[in-house]
């Protein structure tokens, strides 16, 4: 979507040779400190800044060269949370919905059937300004999405947000992401992005550090390849990690077993990571590693990756 | 894990910013209207409109009671009429109406667009489909809107003053169109700076300081730029021959009132047809000039001395001789009067350059409006963020 990205402010450089694709139907993570940029490179997604070298495509138009055609196809959710206080949150989103030229008619049905979605149905007639902040957050996801876009950029949605909220703007966004939609988000909050994304783009000081392809979470991710959708996966291959007393004895024993193993973290060498079939291979697994005589410490599903490759790319970064 | 480094690319795309983009300037009825519903729903919505409007008719009538019964004890309770005191009644409260127009109006608009920025509602509106100039126009009609309720609250006032009489029934409908018209100019300066600076306070300053210059400023340099344009020149005057009349010691003439000649002097002159555009822009000129004049004898406001001094400085000093002798009884003064309002008529109004001047300052201010609403941003004003 985004190549050769570059934007900077009164010399200071904000976002430098940015690369990033956010394929449609999976949810996309933009994940990095504060200050690396991932705002500024929201804006230029989103069609509001202009870089200075680069271009950007939104379901295949060109958002530098033609805005206008472009923000039919586009949602963008602010990080800072600002409404209409004094309009209910119907006319909130009938004057989103007027602005982006739906019809009357429709404009009504698709109001009710956001209020619905995002959990503010009993709000429908409430003005804004006794919204919680959640719910202010919510409003917001409403607010984009009112033009059902193709592609939907949301900057910390999650941000301020309990963690009942968090669970539904979850839910929210995988169902949008499962309708076809790209979704890129952008956020600090490592230990629920597991849960919600299926790649992640790291972003450090502007540049893209790295691309994690596949997130492991309770709903997976659909492959280890990047835009390979496999027909027919049945189940997403588990990911686990193990710890043992003594590295090496459970090295050889896995490799005696057939499991291929890798080593995972490096922060805590001697946890090796497993690919296995479903659970109940795990089980066997772990059984078998047991009866080997393996003096197994820790046996567990991998998730903190994101969490863990992060804090792995900041160490770095500080050195 | 895949990892997936990004290399700088020097074929790619020439740089956009460099690219000179075709600025948005798409209009539509639908978003000009959206705009303004949501807008004067929010006005309406606030709090504190009732209270100013009150307070707005509250000093009006107690200004335009003090006006009447001021004129009335000053001319010994006349009961106005057209040989009364009712065109000056007229055109006080009319400047009155003006006055506090331009005082309220400037702080309808000069918060539009960077309070909306600061509360992070702008952004959105602009990711819509909405363009610029929708955004501009809704909500220049809006802040007008609300000028104009202003307005029709001190219409009240007006239409008193105008039955007091002697003032002709255009003059009723000239001056409440051209305050109107008026109040969009100072709208849409206000809107102009709104976009520009980034920080509220400075916009209403500088929406203020505006509005004072094109009303005061501008005569001001009219009046100060007069010696700019004195010349010596010869002319013709006829006067009373008091040099060379004697005088007793009361100070009376003695052996009647001298006669009249007419003698050639050397008097410094001032071209007033040169600078008499420094005058148009004012409002309260425009107002003023295209007032239509009551009748002779019924004398005259603030209002028509403004018209009538522009309109004379508009003509210059034409005439060849300085006539200081004639016009002593009542029906040479209105004679005289009438002849030289005909002079006046026949000099080319001002009002239309000042009105053009107005609404052209109006459009410059839409069109900056305009230019710093598109997006993509380039360059961000000083001090603030997208969102």
């Amino acid at each position: 979507m985004a190549r050769g990205v570059r934007r900077t402010f009164r010399g200071a450089v904000a976002v430098d040779h940015v690369d990033v694709d956010v394929p449609a139907g999976r949810v996309t993570a933009l994940v990095g400190p504060n200050g690396s940029g991932k705002t500024t490179l929201l804006l230029v997604l989103a069609g509001l800044l202009v870089p200075d070298a680069g271009t950007v495509r939104a379901a295949g138009v060109d958002v530098v060269a033609n805005p206008v055609a472009a923000r039919a196809h586009v949602g963008w959710m602010p990080d800072v949370h600002g409404t209409w206080d004094t309009l209910t949150t119907t006319e909130v989103l009938r004057t989103v919905a007027a602005a982006y030229r739906i019809p009357q008619a429709r404009a009504a049905a698709r109001v009710e059937e956001l209020l619905a979605t995002v959990h503010l149905a009993d709000y429908a007639d409430a003005p804004a300004h006794v919204l919680s902040r959640g719910q202010k957050q919510r409003l917001g996801l409403a607010r984009a999405i009112v033009h059902s876009p193709g592609v939907l950029l949301l900057d910390e949605p999650a941000s301020g947000l309990d963690p009942r909220s968090r669970v539904e703007l979850r839910e929210t966004l995988r169902a949008l992401a499962a309708g076809g939609a790209a979704v890129l988000v952008s956020s600090h909050v490592l230990a629920e992005l597991d849960e919600l994304a299926d790649r992640a783009v790291f972003v450090t000081r502007g540049t893209v550090a790295a691309v994690h392809e596949e997130v492991q979470g309770s709903s997976g991710g659909a492959g280890l390849d990047d835009g390979a959708t496999d027909g027919a996966v049945a189940a997403p291959p588990r990911r686990y990690r193990v710890r043992a007393l003594d590295a090496t004895s459970l090295e050889r024993a896995l490799s005696d077993l057939g499991a291929a193993a890798a080593p995972a973290d490096q922060r805590r060498p001697g946890t090796l990571e497993v690919d296995v079939a479903d659970d109940v291979a795990a089980a066997r697994l772990l059984t078998a590693l047991v009866s080997a005589g393996v003096a197994v410490t820790s046996f567990a599903p991998s998730s903190g990756t994101l969490e863990a490759a992060y804090l792995g790319l900041d160490e770095q970064e500080r050195r | 894990m895949s990892t997936t480094t990004a290399a700088p690319r020097d074929d790619a795309a020439p740089p956009a910013a460099r690219r000179r983009r075709r600025p948005d300037l798409r209009l539509s009825g639908h978003g000009v209207a959206t705009v303004l519903r949501l807008e004067l729903r929010q006005r309406v919505r606030s709090t504190r409109w009732l209270v100013a409007l009150g307070v707005w008719v509250a000093v009006l009538l107690l200004v335009t009671v003090l006006i009447g019964y001021a004129l009335s004890t000053l001319t010994d309770g006349d009961a106005g009429g057209a040989d009364g005191v009712g065109p000056v009644v007229f055109d006080a409260v009319v400047t009155l109406v003006l006055t506090m127009g331009l005082l309220v109006s400037p702080a309808l608009a000069a918060t539009s667009i960077n309070g909306d920025r600061s509360a992070g509602t702008l952004a959105p509106m602009q990711v819509t489909l909405l363009s610029p100039l929708d955004i501009a126009l809704g909500k220049l009609l809006a802040a007008w809107t609300a000028s104009l309720v202003l307005l029709a609250a001190a219409t009240p006032f007006v239409l008193w003053a105008f039955t007091r009489g002697g003032v002709p029934g255009t003059a009723l409908v000239s001056t409440l169109a051209l305050t109107a018209v008026t109040l969009l100019v100072v709208c849409a300066i206000g809107l102009g700076w709104s976009a520009v600076s980034s920080r509220l306070a400075s916009s209403v300053v500088l929406t203020y300081v505006s509005v004072a210059a094109i009303c005061f400023l501008s005569p001001l340099v009219f009046a100060l730029s007069i010696p700019l344009v004195l010349t010596e020149e010869r002319v013709t005057v006829r006067e009373q021959d008091f040099a060379n009349a004697e005088f007793d010691e009361a100070g009376e003439p003695i052996g009647g009132e001298p006669p009249c000649v007419t003698r050639e002097q050397r008097l410094d002159v001032a071209h007033t047809e040169r600078t008499w555009w420094l005058l148009a822009p004012s409002p309260y000129v425009v107002v003023a000039d295209a007032t239509p004049r009551a009748p002779i004898a019924a004398g005259g406001g603030p209002l028509s001395v403004v018209g009538d001094g522009v309109r004379a400085a508009r003509q210059g000093e034409t005439d060849a001789m300085r006539d200081y002798c004639s016009g002593f009884s009542e029906e040479e003064f209105i004679a005289e009067e009438q002849e030289r309002r005909d002079a006046l008529d026949r000099v080319g109004a001002v009002w239309p350059w000042g009105l053009a001047a107005d609404l052209l300052v109006g459009a410059v201010a839409v069109a900056a409006t305009v230019r710093r609403l598109q997006v993509p941003y380039a360059a961000l004003p000083r001090g603030s963020r997208v969102a």
